[in-house]
This record gives C-alpha cells, sequence and structure tokens, in this order.
C-alpha cells in the first residue's frame, strides 16, 4: 500500500459543489466497504480483501470504520478508515488538519495512530478519508457511571496532563501542522482565528435568535488575551477523545480541530463540566489548582487565571456554536438526523452558562 | 402550531419512516413505529405548544424595551418597541413564536448597540444597560430551561445507554 495519496484539490478552500449534500446525504456503510476495497486494491495493484469491517461511532462528525486488510501475500493489518460525510456537523470536511497532527506527532511523546494514506478529495470511497494503523484501548467515557474507579481516573487524568503539555512544548515551526497557518487570513490574530471561524457559524440565520450568542461572540473578539506562547492546540482536547488500555493513554484521536494558538485553549476545553460528568475537577477527581500546577511543572508554561477563564468562556461559546450547528443542519440544510434536533434543546442551559462565565472574566 | 414544534414533528416522522422502519424486520415492532407515526401525525394537528412560557418571555422582553428607553433617555439608540406587543386577542402560539423571536433579535441589536460607538457617549449608562438587558435575557433563558427534558449527551452521541463505556480504535 502506498503510504501517501497527495490531495489534487485545494484542501483548504473548502468548496463543495451546490446540492453535493443532497446527493448523498447518508453514508452506507455497504457502500464504504464496497468503494474502500477497491480503493485499496487499487492502490496496492493487487487483490486486497477486507476480512472485516465494522462501523465503530455512530458520530456527528468524522465516520470512524474498523477493518482488517488482506493483500495477496497473506499479510493482515489491522486498521482504522475515517471518513467525513457530506452531512456531518461541520461539513464540507477537510481531511488536512488530522493528517498534518498525525505526521507532527509520529516522532513525538504524544502518542496518535500512525497515519497510512488519505486523501482530500475522496478518491474511490467518495468523501474526504484517511487510513491509519489501529490502535489498542477503550474511550474512556465522560460521563458519570463509567463504572472507573477514582484511582484508576486519577492515573489517567495525570498522563491526559502529562500528554498536553507535551503537546504545548512541541516545536511546531517546521512540522507539517504549520501549514495550517496558510489558512488565516491576513490580518488576523493567530489566537483569535478559530473565534472568527465559530462566528461565521453562528451568524447563519436560524428560526430562533440567541441575543447572547451574538454579542458574546464581539466580547471574545475584543477581549482576547495574548498568548504566553502559540503552540499546538489539539481543539477538542478532553475526556472521551483518547484510547486507553490497562490505564495508560494509547492514543489521543480526533484532531480535526487542531490549530495553532493559545495554549490555555485546550485547558479551557478540558475543564468544562459537560466533559467531566458534570464536576469542576477533571475527570471528576482532580482539582483545578492541582491540574495547574501540573501542567505548568510539565510544560513550563506560566498560565494566567485570566485567560484560563477567558478560555474556559471560549469553550462555552464554542459549545453553543456546536448545537448551533446542529440546528442549522436540520432547519436548514434539511437532515433528517434527529440527534441534530435534539442538541437544540440544551443551548439555553449552554448560553446561560456562556453568560456567567464571561462575567467571571470581567 | 410554532414553526419549531411543526419541524420537530414533521422530523420525527421522517427520521422514523426513512432511517428506522427500513431496519426493522420484526412486523410487530414495525407496527409499533407505524403506530407512532400516526401518534406524532396526531399530535402535530391537536397540539399547541407552549403558549404560557412564550408569553412570559415577550413580557420580559417588553419589560427590558421599557427600561432601555428609560436607562437610555437623551442617548442616540435604535427604535425600540414601546407598550405591550401581545394583542388582547391571544394571538396563537405560532404568532407568539414570530412575536418572541422578533424581540429577540430587536434584543440583540440593543445588546450590540451598548458594545459599540453609539453607546460611547456615556459608557457608564451603557454598561448599566447592558446588565439589565444580559440580566433579562438570563431570566428568559430560565425558561426554557424549565421545559426542557434532561441532557442525554452519551446517548446521543453513542447510540447506547449510558453507564457503560464504548470501545473504538
Amino acid at each position: 500500500m502506498k503510504a501517501n495519496v497527495a490531495p489534487s484539490l485545494d484542501p483548504l478552500s473548502g468548496t463543495q459543489s451546490p446540492g453535493a449534500k443532497t446527493a448523498e446525504l447518508a453514508i452506507a456503510d455497504a457502500t464504504v466497504h464496497h468503494r474502500l476495497r477497491q480503493y485499496l486494491c487499487d492502490e496496492a495493484g493487487s487483490a486486497v480483501e477486507l476480512e472485516t469491517f465494522e462501523r465503530r461511532s455512530p458520530g456527528f462528525s468524522w465516520i470512524t470504520y474498523s477493518f482488517t486488510a488482506r493483500d495477496q501475500s497473506g499479510q493482515r493489518r489491522k486498521l482504522i478508515l475515517r471518513v467525513g460525510p457530506t452531512n456531518g456537523l461541520f461539513a464540507p470536511y477537510s481531511v488536512l488538519p488530522q493528517v498534518y497532527a498525525l505526521q507532527s506527532m509520529e516522532n513525538s511523546r504524544v502518542p496518535v495512530p500512525r497515519l497510512v494514506c488519505y486523501s482530500q478529495q475522496g478518491a474511490n470511497v467518495g468523501f474526504p478519508f484517511f487510513i491509519s494503523e489501529h490502535v489498542a484501548g477503550d474511550v474512556a467515557a465522560p460521563w458519570l457511571g463509567s463504572g472507573a474507579t477514582e484511582e484508576h481516573r486519577r492515573g489517567i487524568v495525570m498522563q491526559f496532563l502529562d500528554i498536553l503539555a507535551e503537546l504545548h512544548t512541541i516545536d511546531w515551526q517546521h512540522l507539517p501542522l504549520r501549514e495550517l497557518l496558510a489558512k488565516i487570513p491576513s490580518g488576523e490574530r493567530t489566537e483569535r482565528a478559530s473565534l472568527t471561524a465559530w462566528r461565521a457559524l453562528v451568524s447563519r440565520p436560524l428560526i430562533r435568535y440567541y441575543p447572547l450568542l451574538d454579542w458574546a461572540g464581539l466580547w471574545l473578539h475584543e477581549n482576547c488575551p495574548t498568548p504566553p506562547r502559540m503552540t499546538i492546540v489539539h481543539g477538542d482536547y478532553r475526556v472521551g477523545n483518547f484510547l486507553e488500555e490497562n490505564g495508560n493513554i494509547t492514543a489521543i484521536l480526533d484532531w480535526e480541530l487542531t490549530h495553532i494558538g493559545d495554549p490555555h485553549e485546550d485547558l479551557g476545553w478540558a475543564l468544562v463540566p459537560t466533559f467531566n460528568g458534570g464536576s469542576r475537577k477533571l475527570y471528576g477527581v482532580m482539582e483545578r489548582s492541582e491540574v495547574i500546577d501540573r501542567y505548568q511543572n510539565k510544560s513550563g508554561i506560566t498560565l494566567s487565571p485570566r485567560s484560563l477563564a477567558y478560555y474556559e468562556a471560549f469553550a462555552l461559546y464554542q459549545m453553543a456554536a456546536i448545537q448551533i450547528c446542529g440546528i442549522h443542519a436540520f432547519e436548514v440544510a434539511g437532515f433528517d438526523d434527529m440527534r441534530m434536533a435534539a442538541m437544540s434543546t440544551q443551548m439555553a442551559s449552554i448560553v446561560r452558562a456562556l453568560d456567567k462565565a464571561i462575567e467571571a472574566v470581567a | 402550531m410554532s414553526q419549531s414544534f411543526d419541524l420537530l414533528i414533521d422530523g420525527m416522522i421522517e427520521s422514523i419512516r426513512s432511517r428506522i422502519l427500513p431496519q426493522l424486520g420484526d412486523d410487530f415492532v414495525r407496527g409499533q413505529a407505524y403506530g407512532i407515526i400516526f401518534a406524532l401525525s396526531g399530535l402535530k394537528l391537536s397540539a399547541d405548544w407552549a403558549i404560557a412560557p412564550l408569553r412570559s418571555q415577550i413580557v420580559l422582553q417588553d419589560r427590558a424595551f421599557a427600561e432601555f428607553a428609560r436607562l437610555g433617555a437623551g442617548l442616540d439608540y435604535p427604535d425600540v418597541p414601546s407598550g405591550p406587543r401581545i394583542l388582547p386577542d391571544a394571538p396563537e402560539s405560532a404568532d407568539l413564536e414570530r412575536l418572541r423571536n422578533d424581540g429577540d433579535r430587536k434584543l440583540g441589536e440593543l445588546l450590540m448597540w451598548t458594545s459599540g460607538a453609539g453607546a460611547a457617549a456615556d459608557p457608564d449608562r451603557a454598561k448599566m444597560i447592558q446588565a439589565m438587558l444580559r440580566q433579562i435575557i438570563c431570566d428568559q433563558l430560565k425558561i426554557d430551561i424549565s421545559i426542557m427534558a434532561k441532557p442525554m449527551f452519551h446517548e446521543l452521541a453513542t447510540g447506547e445507554e449510558s453507564g457503560s463505556a464504548q470501545s473504538r480504535g
């Protein structure tokens, strides 16, 4: 199998032909299976069989499949396929942030699955996709009742922070992830680029308008702090986005929102109570003061209480924006996924929490 | 019938028809699904949604507009609705929802004004107006929260009952 498939389309333009969403609303697993096999055969130049093929997540965004490929010589590889569907929450998708992230982390101490190949234009598969090696482990449930003991969660959370410190101290200037800077419009502050992107999504007209959300976007724009340093930001760093096995984190997953920005952003997101069983403690076990101490000691980055408070407010704004994407997909784009409609029911509580969080910064 | 309620019911029926029914092989279970479609269609015709919460929200908005006019007297600010906007002939929920949504857009415009150039003439007063608007908008959100079901993030994201970790990788 070839190591890489170079994208032939402009990967950062995000362009999509009109009607593409309605042309292929849902990904049929059997179709993906057929197209994947065809793709693997073409790449190998000989027959490849899929011995197993299973959808692993009914996700809102990227869809994950695990499969075992057997080539003509009988060699087997257990692999992961991730596809960006045309009807995902953040469609149209670019595969490149995840590709750059996996490439950039390959020789670092941040554990990630090894990238095997990818295609932005979709090749035979029909959607932007990448294939990575399978990593053993389970996803930790961020919700209460997962059954994990406090001791277990504490061990995980220490690794979780140590890995974040590693991520934030990587010299990214010479790594593939630096390419993401090319997407930022000239004159825009790098650390504010993700906020600008979320504000654009929030500004789309919907039946219900949330006045605080527009104002909060403006407030966050005007009060964005100067980062202590520009680092790689995972963008969705939280309990639930890594694999663990026997008490060890084996891989950090879901790099689709990665970018260059303020390291406080990942901490603010990780500390949102929704991702911690409703607790203000990280994973329900580690007090904030301890989180800050451990992170600072491991990373050498001094955290600012105001910046952390700002990015906790930003996290709630981002959560609201994600809900808006769900509502938009249901109301405007006509997707018949009821989970999108269900998301809208949480808007009021998120927006109210956002207002309180802004008050805490100010 | 409100626009959002109508959309939700139509979405539920379409989801059962196109996503759930094709996956059901058992005749009894398919009968159950058709029963739910029938019940939802009936509900769509008969239900009138959330009149009381919508009324309460519009009353709050009217209070915000009146306060805005009082606190902003003498400043150059956008048009503000005056007087109670709910007419005595008791409009249906669709009308109330439209009124509430229009009110929200106006509140958004006023809130943005407090952070813009128009408010620079008297920053202290603008700050006071901003605090008042945020408070009333939050009171409005409390009404929404009081009529919403408990979050089901885990169930929505994984399709499983909560309480179990899902293997992936």
